[in-house]
């Protein structure tokens, strides 16, 4: 690297450790005073540890960082204010219930005797305002205010407190497309008055237009840096992604057969905005297929699963399981009419952690007449069905049948949750990212659970975040990208770099809809 | 599978840890006694002696001999006077116990305790038992506290399913409306105790036996002793109980049936929580509310159903203690709760919500204020000491797992030593 450049931050070789798992193992990066650097890798490539330790929320284990060219310590995130250092998180952190003004000036008042200095302080809010054009009511209440203002509040606290160096933590996630240009241009007017931009993202399509430069991390290692003019979003995809050793399950065509699930115009709410989350997705599941539904988490996957399994209500549209509509119906009636869910959160909705092993494999089968009579646990048969499925599904605990499942290892808990789910032999399996945090061995197991399923006849919706994953086991492939499906792929067509330009959005096929004349 | 050994069971420990909270809430006690005894120069040394004497084994002292040294044994009617009492502590307790089950904090247990004393007094004092025999009136006044309680319970219930109000705040306020509900109910009623003049802001005892007559054209009620010449309308009252033979095993006391029912109904929920699908339910919405709406368990119904099955529980609490028959209630109640109702808390933390734990943590509150009368009885001190051991105790019940831990780790290391 030439050493004639003028950066403003370095972070060299850093290297950072957790129990387990190396979140960054010796990654570079040199942000160059008044350019827009972005950071770009997958959900896990180490994007947030790189920061938090540039923000002093941790520590590197080894490597060093410099401000100006000369080696610093960030020890807490008030080290990194002094260096001006500011960031705006994904979620912002502002005070509902206060001003747009005192929101900016919070925690870097200006005080005569106690009392705040307001005036002083509108005047350099407003010149800031000005300068930069960023339009905010300083009267309003926060509450009061667009998401899109929002952040703009956040990026005048920066600002005021003299930042140079500016950290966007997927600042687009929020935002509506107009929103998201309006922010590109506020950016780069930024830079222009001379301050510096790291811009984490995954979103390809916007890393081409607004940065200079981008670092590729995958798997908390340093990939290269590239500069965004001499590159394409395929090259950036493929950095993102890789090729690395692909779990080859083997699976004979799909033979797919009746339509068994059909999903249409289905809108789903978000829980954490007022939009919805799901907007519109139409798709068939048909008997003996996998068909994936492949996104960046947080483009609305959850929230989909979530209507279908009746944990979430459905805003509009309608679902039909084997020709029954069961749109509005109860989430038992859901699992009567032929739904089994692996969910995504094991701890939170697949497991009662403290409830013994065999009171978790009939959670949802305990009022069925063999394991019941008269309203009293028939605990024989509860037993004898609980041996049967350790036995089958090789589940290992303690103490058999009566282990707490708190005490399980998580491999095992999933394990326990598949066999539950894969046992009630129902004609659809929705499955949400089954292997999630699981082994090698663990996974392999899981694949052929599932691919053993689609050849008996079951339909399988599988969601999942690992490509690899998604390119091995679906038989069909739905992109969804804003809580839309942007494209319907055919695994043993398409490229890994093809899907990942899909999946950030850089690419939609007109009229995808997953439905099959 | 290997086996565990005994002290190693989740249970034992439990038990032990709820053993140790009493342990030192009694040694907490006896300080108090001591510091008391030696600052009073009436009491002295050999006064706190007696005290701590007092406190650990009121339920057996029966008085003081001809040297004034007090005497001990078996006095049955400290005995049934103890059963008696824990009756209503038993099934507050078993109400807060199920509650925590279902993962819910049923801290109304006082109001739904004052909903069932309302019901269950006014069809024992109201329904003419000239027309229907008494041991109907009886049920119907027992099942009426139930479901008067049951109602209470379920309002908390109701807004914590429908509109996610936090069932404490909700349950704190309907305790005082019963408190004012239940005030202004009686004080509009003819059941104020009249016929014992003494008896001024009581209501009727149930087993009073009460007629309504028509002398000279005069419409009144009197007593038991009807004068000549005036026509009976109707008999009310002469509720009670039965002793179920309690009465002979524990001479002069208060004891009767209701110890056997509370008892019943205790094993009634073990069974429900341990053995059955709605016990499945109720424990895996109060364990993981998640993953209960996941399997489709319907959590909303679940959260009514075990506050008003809470609340019969109290209601029924209620009815026992005042159908008894002996017992006056004091209708002015606006401005105190039960203490029976809140009571229900520490007994069902020193059980660790276990239905059966529930009898016998009951049994030993109810054996502490029994000492406590004792104290005073017998001695200068005043029944509060009883009430400092029963709050350290409920300060320590939050303790347990602490406790636990220590008791583990002890176990532990022993099985290292050896």
């Amino acid at each position: 690297m030439d050493h004639e450049q003028d950066y403003v931050i370095e972070m060299l070789h850093i290297t950072k450790e957790f129990p387990g798992i190396k979140a960054n193992d010796d990654i570079t990066l040199q942000l160059r005073r008044g350019e827009i650097h972005a950071l770009l890798g997958e959900n896990g490539a180490g994007k947030s540890t790189l920061m938090s330790v540039l923000f002093g929320l941790y520590q590197p284990d080894q490597g060093e960082i410099r401000k100006d060219g000369k080696p610093v310590k960030i020890n807490n995130p008030n080290d990194a204010t002094a260096l001006h250092i500011g960031m705006v998180h994904q979620h912002f952190k502002l005070i509902d219930v206060f001003t747009v003004l005192d929101n900016i000036i919070l925690g870097a008042e200006d005080t005569k005797f106690g009392f705040v200095q307001r005036k002083e302080a509108r005047k350099k809010v407003e010149e800031l305002s000005r300068r930069y054009g960023l339009a905010v009511d300083l009267d309003a209440k926060v509450e009061d205010i667009t998401v899109g203002m929002q952040q703009r509040v956040e990026i005048l606290k920066m600002l005021y407190r003299d930042n140079e160096v500016l950290i966007f933590d997927e600042p687009t996630a929020v935002l509506t497309p107009q929103e998201i240009t309006e922010l590109m241009q506020i950016m780069k007017g930024l830079v222009k008055e001379g301050k510096s931009i790291l811009f984490i993202s995954h979103k390809l399509n916007e890393i081409m237009e607004v940065s200079d430069r981008v670092t590729v991390l995958r798997k908390g290692r340093y990939i290269g840096t590239v500069v965004t003019a001499e590159t394409t979003a395929p090259e950036l995809s493929r950095m993102m992604v890789g090729h690395d050793v692909q779990l080859v399950v083997d699976k004979a065509p799909a033979q797919p057969g009746d339509v068994v699930l059909s999903v249409r115009d289905l809108h789903v709410p978000s829980k954490l905005y007022k939009h919805d989350a799901v907007k519109g997705v139409s798709f068939d599941v048909r008997a003996g297929e996998i068909v994936c539904i492949a996104g960046i988490d947080g483009n609305g996957q959850t929230e989909l699963v979530f209507g279908l399994t009746g944990l979430e209500k459905c805003s509009a549209g309608t679902i039909q399981m084997c020709g029954q509509d069961i749109t509005h119906a109860p989430i038992r009636k859901r699992s009567e009419a032929g739904i089994s869910h692996i969910p995504e959160d094991r701890h939170k909705h697949g497991l009662v952690l403290d409830f013994s092993l065999e009171q978790n494999l009939v959670l949802q089968t305990f009022e069925e007449l063999r394991f019941q009579s008269m309203g009293f646990i028939r605990f024989g048969e509860v037993r004898k069905y609980a041996e049967r499925l350790i036995e089958q599904y090789d589940v290992r605990s303690g103490q058999g049948p009566l282990t707490v499942a708190r005490s399980m290892s998580g491999g095992n808990q999933q394990k326990a949750i598949i066999a539950r789910e894969i046992d009630r032999d129902l004609p659809l399996i929705i499955a949400v990212q089954p292997t999630r945090g699981l082994d090698v061995g663990a996974i392999e197991n899981i694949h052929r659970q599932i691919v053993a399923q689609r050849d008996a006849g079951k339909a399988v919706l599988l969601v999942s975040l690992e490509l690899d994953e998604v390119m091995n086991l679906s038989d069909r492939i739905l992109v969804m990208y804003e809580g839309e499906i942007v494209g319907e792929l055919d695994p043993k067509k398409t490229t890994v770099e093809e899907l990942g330009l899909y999946m950030a959005g850089a690419k939609r096929q007109e009229h995808a809809e997953g439905v099959r004349a | 599978m290997k086996k565990e050994s005994f002290w190693s069971k989740p249970g034992t420990r439990s038990v032990l840890a709820s053993l140790v909270a009493i342990l030192i809430g009694m040694l907490a006690g006896g300080i108090v006694i001591l510091i008391v005894g030696l600052t009073n120069p009436s009491l002295g040394i050999k006064g706190a002696w007696e005290g701590i004497r007092l406190v650990v084994a009121g339920l057996f002292a029966t008085g003081r001999d001809a040297t004034g040294a007090l005497t001990f044994g078996f006095n049955p009617v400290t005995f049934g006077n103890m059963l008696f009492r824990a009756v209503p502590l038993i099934m507050t307790g078993l109400s807060v116990a199920l509650g925590n089950k279902a993962g819910l904090f049923n801290i109304g247990a006082p109001g739904q305790y004052l909903a069932g004393t309302a019901a269950s007094l006014y069809i024992a004092l109201s329904v003419p038992t000239n027309v229907i025999p008494s041991w109907l009136v009886w049920l119907l006044a027992l099942l009426c506290g139930m479901m008067a309680g049951a109602i209470w319970g379920a309002i908390p219930g109701m807004l914590k399913a429908f509109l996610n109000i936090n069932e404490v705040l909700a349950c704190i306020m309907t305790n005082w409306i019963a408190a004012n509900l239940v005030t202004w109910f009686f004080e509009g009623s003819n059941l104020k105790n009249v016929l014992e003049g003494t008896k001024s802001g009581y209501i009727y005892k149930t087993a009073t036996v009460m007629n309504d007559i028509v002398a000279d054209g005069v419409a009144s009620t009197v007593g038991a002793n009807v004068p000549e010449g005036a026509t009976i309308v109707a008999t009310r009252g002469g509720i009670a109980t039965s002793k179920l033979g309690l009465d002979r095993l524990f001479a002069g006391s208060q004891v009767n049936g209701g110890i056997v029912i509370a008892i019943l109904l205790a094993i009634v929920i073990y069974v429900l929580l341990s053995r059955t699908t709605m016990g499945y339910q109720l424990k895996a919405c109060g364990a993981n509310r998640y993953a209960a709406r996941y399997a489709g368990i319907q959590d909303r119904r679940n959260i009514v159903l075990t506050m008003a099955l809470a609340g019969s529980l109290a209601g029924a609490g209620a009815a026992l203690y005042w159908l008894s028959g002996n017992t006056e209630f004091f209708w002015s109640t606006y401005q105190s709760l039960p203490s029976e109702g809140f009571n229900g808390i520490p007994v069902a933390l020193l059980a660790i919500n276990n239905p059966i734990g529930v009898i016998f943590s009951a049994t030993f509150m109810s054996m502490l204020s029994v000492c406590g009368q004792k104290l005073t009885e017998l001695t200068a001190f005043n029944e509060y000491i009883t009430d400092v051991i029963i709050s350290v105790i409920v300060y320590l019940s939050a303790f347990m797992l602490v406790i636990k831990t220590w008791i583990s780790r002890l176990h532990k290391g022993k099985a290292v030593n050896k």
